[in-house]
């Protein structure tokens, strides 16, 4: 009896009886839920244009973000780290196509799969080699971000928002924003969505396979390096922050691994879900809930909807 | 049948002659010169040569497995021959990969539909004027007049086509949804939006009842009329091909049966033996 008022009244009565409280939760499971977003952004972008589940994506974010701080300790200016940073991604995505992609292209998909865990192998090693293995502070005012925070007052208490959160957010909107316009109104944008489509089709009217995937695996990069310095921001940069990119699995479950749409909804989803799953129902499990809540919602979905939310319906033809 | 029935493929190449519709038919556009194709141990091309003459409707007949696809591929350079040589608008081509190929003035359509299923009919159209495009994406990003004035241009020449395919009442439809003869169309329309020098139908009238076929033979005679477009296309059905292609090549096991008008190789002993079988 206990048991089920702590499951189905208890949260209710929390929730509204600490407002401010409830707002906070839902506030700190979006910011963690846009960052779930971005690496399944990253993910999904790769997937659409080449089919290929990306594994390195969540080393990636961990290779932008060190390598920026790396180049920052040499005494580059801040700004100047960020553009070289984004350089040594598009460098990163021109290898890639040029080593990994373009030999392989044809191979099952499984291959190409195989390809990218040697990929992560390559960009440990030679992250820790340049950069070192030791956690690095990220950059935050070097670069711009704010420092300190909001509070504001509702309901008898107060919901504090940190400027960095809300920097990140804008910052991941303007991003995926930015993305969308590309891809809706620019020739390579529409090239790009071609070849998600139907490669055959897309080299038959033109369209350079090899050019493409530079493009889509430099924009994974840069969405890596906004991701890495959120992320970094909120802990450290280390080699530990690649298995936030786990979490990204069960948001592409449920948001279809070929909508983007559905990784930012997903991603929300998941933020959101695991916190306030943790705060008032976590408890009851003695705690630690949000390291596996998400995996079972993918779980579910697996079962009832395994396209996910956005993703494109499996139509088997017999 | 005609006076061209009588002439050797050389003889036409000599240029200035014309189809009796009153057509000309000029010099070649593309030449197939000893070309051989493997695949491991297996041959799919051996040893076949025929050229394509500008203005013309050349078909590539044959059974089942006998090499029709694989030639349409090494025109369009999905496959690169082991042996032989490619001549397009008279030089030889260098081996290079299909988009380039596309480049040159080489559109295609595929046997299984290709088509984006994601997009309408209009942006399906929209990228085969993908290489027409000049101004660079920072311009477009900006939405920069004269970029924006190009895109219109584009959307002019696409709504042109899709005119004259008739598929207006489905210009804004996603194609996925479309039926079949209909995406074979939206497929030709994209193919055409391209101006090609060469445009190669690969199998376009698969799968589509009589009335349908009767629709997609008027628009390949249309375009062939109107815009010049030289077209090398397979087919299976024989009537078609008597009705629509100029010059006919048959291919049988790879191997070259027979090249000359319809009127020729339908009389030509070796493909009747191919088609319906040798008595002994």
């Amino acid at each position: 009896m206990e048991l089920l008022y702590g499951i189905f009244i208890d949260p209710w009565i929390q929730m509204v009886s600490l407002p401010d409280f409830f707002v906070q939760v839902l506030w700190e499971g979006f910011v963690s839920g846009v960052l779930y977003s971005l690496i399944a952004l990253g993910f999904v972008l790769i997937f659409k244009a080449s089919g290929v589940f990306n594994f390195a994506q969540g080393i990636m974010v961990v290779f932008a973000a060190l390598a920026m701080v790396g180049i920052y300790e040499l005494g580059v200016p801040g700004w100047l780290s960020v553009i070289i940073a984004l350089g040594i991604m598009y460098a990163l995505a021109f290898s890639v196509e040029r080593f990994v992609m373009r030999p392989l292209v044809g191979q099952d998909d499984i291959i190409l799969f195989m390809a990218t865990i040697g990929l992560t192998f390559i960009l440990i090693g030679g992250g820790q080699a340049i950069f070192g293995g030791e956690p690095k502070a990220m950059l935050t005012s070097e670069i711009g971000l704010p420092s300190g925070d909001y509070v504001w007052e509702m309901g008898g208490g107060i919901v504090i928002f940190q400027k960095l959160d809300i920097a990140a957010t804008v910052i991941a909107g303007a991003l995926i924003a930015g993305l969308a316009f590309f891809f809706s109104y620019t020739k390579i944008g529409r090239a790009l969505r071609a070849v998600a489509d139907d490669h055959q089709a897309a080299v038959s009217v033109g369209i350079g396979l090899n050019q493409i995937w530079v493009v889509v695996w430099f924009a994974a990069g840069i969405v890596a390096l906004v991701t890495g310095i959120m992320w970094g921001a909120k802990s450290d940069v280390s080699f530990a922050l690649q298995i936030v990119a786990l979490k990204a699995l069960p948001v592409l479950v449920l948001g279809g691994f070929t909508s983007i749409p559905g990784a930012i909804v997903g991603g929300l989803i998941i933020g959101i879900g695991e916190k306030v799953f943790e705060i008032y129902w976590g408890g009851l499990m003695g705690g630690g809930v949000e390291s596996w809540f998400a995996f079972i919602i993918a779980l579910i979905f697996l079962l009832f909807r395994p396209q996910g939310l956005f993703g494109d319906k499996i139509i088997e033809r017999v | 049948m005609n006076e061209m029935s009588s002439m050797t493929p050389e003889q036409l190449n000599a240029g200035g002659y014309s189809t009796p519709d009153g057509r000309p038919i000029g010099s070649p556009v593309m030449e197939m010169k000893n070309i051989t194709l493997k695949f491991g141990g297996v041959t799919a091309l051996s040893n076949i040569s025929f050229n394509i003459l500008e203005g013309e409707i050349r078909a590539i007949i044959g059974p089942n497995g006998a090499g029709k696809s694989s030639m349409l591929n090494v025109i369009n350079g999905f496959y690169h021959p082991q042996e032989g040589e490619v001549w397009f608008q008279g030089s030889p081509r260098p081996s290079m990969p299909p988009y380039e190929i596309a480049e040159q003035g080489i559109a295609r359509t595929f046997q299984n539909i290709a088509l984006f299923k994601g997009m309408s009919t209009l942006q399906n159209v929209m990228t085969g004027r993908q290489l027409k495009m000049k101004k660079n994406m920072f311009w477009q990003m900006l939405r920069y007049g004269p970029a924006i004035q190009e895109e219109v241009e584009h959307r002019r020449k696409a709504e042109e086509v899709i005119d004259f395919l008739e598929i207006q009442h489905i210009r804004h439809a996603p194609v996925g949804s479309l039926p079949y003869g209909l995406q074979k169309r939206v497929e030709l329309a994209r193919a055409l939006a391209m101006e090609p020098d060469l445009l190669l139908l690969d199998e376009p009238m698969a799968g589509m009842n009589v009335e349908e076929k009767e629709d997609m033979s008027r628009f390949i005679l249309d375009v062939n009329e109107q815009y010049g477009t030289t077209i090398a296309l397979i087919e299976h059905d024989m009537a078609v091909v008597m009705d629509i292609a100029d010059r006919v090549v048959v291919l049988d096991y790879g191997r070259m049966l027979a090249d000359g008008t319809p009127g020729e190789v339908q009389a030509d002993q070796a493909v009747i033996d191919a088609y319906l079988g040798v008595s002994s």
